[in-house]
């Protein structure tokens, strides 16, 4: 959560998180690097441009498979949400790595030619009517202009600035230019090798972002969230029963309107609020209430449940909605209040009385 | 509803989440690793192609001839190259030696670089100006062509320089916009047969009736190709003037 904007707001997390990132990079690179021929059973050594632009291409494309990797894997296992937290350091050091390959291809496969080197990544090769010698390179700069578009979006003032759905839709970029990159090195790098080792380990980690983007997909479907019931009053729709509430967590139930709603059971008070974080739009119900505040299973923004407003100084605010008790069944007017809007709680004791 | 441990990042992490977290964080330190160096020892062998630096500076002189791009037949070795072999000539960089050698065809020249040697292939990359080629005094004639009759061969179009140990790897599809710069560039094209051809496997290539090369060529440059065209003999070095027609892409 933020007042004001600073390049990072950082925690002991965030410290380690980049840590981590920064050392298996290292790592990576430092294990490939330094090769020497007679390891590798070559006569002469590969450039070594050559050997860092694959080097650091390779690096990119296994750590943008990861990227993809951890938002499926945090909603088929909520414990691996830690590696939600800080994604974004991720991308950024990602787009990094990946401009370092482009610096090395292009100052070596495009330099020393009476041709500019720049005009030259988009003119040497134009065969865009064949799979075999496809431009592979414009799928490269394709992606990686998608990844500098990301990562110079990433901070916190670009999604307050664009708002969360816009800001959610732009970094869908990441899917494209991800095939992108898959293409560049089907296309490219793999057409060119005789050991099929890259070919392998690419197949494996492309399928596993689109098996496990499928497996969360069908866990989805298999167990959506409920669709909160018409009753006869067209003014409320019924979205459980109050001993389904449980202190401290929600209850989520689709609206009409196909938005989402968390009712929360907070000190013996029912309160609903939208399902929707105003930080990333993360599942607030899938939070809980910690120091009496609703705090995003994401990155821990909290709101007040009772008004939607997150604690000062903070000034993030999320929609309310109106809620009754119906018996012993909890229904909420679909229409929601504007960010913000304080609306009183129904106590449980009051079931009976309605 | 759970009671499973709560992630909040700016707060002490859950005990039952600190050993998720680091097995999560040392499979990740150990598949970089691992990945690593699984795809840095997968790399191909490049070939023993390179700048013979180690030969020092090569001082050669012999007869220009254009076939189109330059070639030279050499009369006056060095300790490297031998009276009588045909060296493929080339500039700085992704440059040919054309503009240089243009006004010398048929004529004596000195030449004088840095050879680039892979296998039988060799080529001289010229010092700049005067001093990487220029007229010779002495006697000296381009050796008449011996025609080899119409080939079909089977193979890749790679540009002579790289192939030669200007880059390791030098062909391939990763390499071909590279390939299709140099051969903008003036560099001679070389096809790599996957049989050999009069006891060679490289052969420099030019377009029909030994003119400069179509630009249709760069379509097929770098990928496995079977194609049609004259062959000859200039000198020790195969010289193939492929008809671009002929030409497709073999699986």
């Amino acid at each position: 959560m933020s007042v004001k904007y600073t390049p990072v707001q950082w925690n002991r997390v965030k410290y380690c998180y980049d840590a981590l990132l920064v050392a298996g990079t290292i790592l990576f690179l430092a294990v490939f690097l330094p090769l020497p021929p007679e390891a590798l059973g070559h006569t002469r050594p590969v450039d070594p441009q050559i050997t860092n632009a694959r080097a650091f291409g390779a690096c990119a494309f296994v750590m943008l498979s990861i990227i993809l990797m951890i938002g499926p894997l945090a909603r088929l296992d909520d414990r691996v949400l830690p590696l939600l937290y800080n994604r974004r350091h991720f991308g950024v050091l990602t787009c990094l790595v990946a401009l370092t390959h482009a610096y090395f291809v292009l100052n070596w496969y495009f330099a020393f030619s009476p041709t500019d080197k720049w005009a030259a990544s988009l003119s040497a090769n134009t065969s865009y009517g064949q799979a075999l010698g496809f431009p592979f390179e414009t799928l490269g700069i394709f992606a990686l202009l998608c990844l500098l578009v990301l990562a110079a979006t990433s901070h916190d003032f670009w999604l307050k600035f664009l708002g969360a759905p816009l800001w959610k839709g732009l970094h869908m970029l990441i899917y494209p230019a991800y095939a992108a990159v898959v293409g560049h090195i089907a296309l490219g790098a793999l057409q060119s090798q005789e050991v099929t080792t890259f070919a392998w380990i690419t197949a494996f980690l492309s399928l596993g972002v689109a098996g496990l983007h499928l497996a969360a997909a069908l866990q989805a479907r298999m167990s959506p969230d409920p669709q909160a019931h018409a009753v006869p009053d067209p003014a409320w729709r019924e979205v459980c029963d109050v001993t389904d509430l449980r202190e401290g967590f929600a209850q989520i139930a689709q609206l009409p309107d196909g938005k989402r709603v968390a009712v929360f059971l907070h000190e013996g008070q029912i309160s609903a609020i939208s399902n929707a974080c105003a930080h990333q739009n993360g599942p607030l119900g899938e939070g809980r209430i910690v120091n009496c505040l609703v705090t995003c299973p994401w990155h821990g923004f909290q709101y007040d449940v009772r008004n939607g407003q997150s604690p000062a100084p903070f000034t993030e605010k999320i929609p309310t909605y109106r809620v009754r008790l119906k018996g012993s069944r909890v229904q909420v007017d679909p229409v929601a209040n504007p960010p913000g809007t304080p609306v009183p709680p129904v106590p449980l004791s009051k079931a009976a009385r309605v | 509803m759970s009671e499973k441990p709560f992630f909040i990042g700016y707060a002490a992490v859950p005990t039952a989440l600190r050993f998720v977290m680091g097995l999560v964080s040392a499979l990740l330190i150990g598949g970089a690793a691992v990945l690593g160096y699984a795809i840095g020892h997968a790399q191909d062998d490049p070939g023993d192609g390179a700048f013979r630096f180690d030969y020092g500076r090569q001082t050669v002189t012999g007869v220009i001839e254009l076939t189109p791009l330059p070639v030279m037949h050499v009369i006056e070795g060095s300790e490297q190259i031998a009276a009588g072999d045909t060296l493929m000539l080339s500039g700085a960089g992704k440059n040919g030696a054309l503009p240089r050698a243009a006004a010398l065809d048929g004529q004596m020249a000195q030449a004088s670089g840095v050879l680039l040697q892979r296998g039988e292939i060799d080529m001289l990359q010229l010092r700049g100006g005067r001093n990487g080629l220029q007229a010779a005094a002495g006697d000296g004639t381009t050796p008449a062509p011996v025609d080899l009759g119409h080939w079909k061969l089977a193979g890749e179009i790679c540009d002579g320089k790289c192939l030669a140990g200007a880059m390791r790897p030098g062909r391939g599809i990763s390499h071909r916009a590279c390939a299709n710069l140099c051969i903008q560039g003036g560099i001679p094209p070389v096809f790599v047969s996957t049989q050999p051809v009069e006891g060679e496997e490289f052969l420099m290539i030019t377009g029909p009736g030994f003119s400069p090369l179509p630009e249709a060529i760069y379509d097929a440059v770098a990928l496995y190709i079977s194609a049609e065209g004259q062959l000859s003999r200039h000198g020790d070095l195969l010289v193939w003037a492929l008809e671009p027609d002929t030409i497709e892409v073999l699986p």
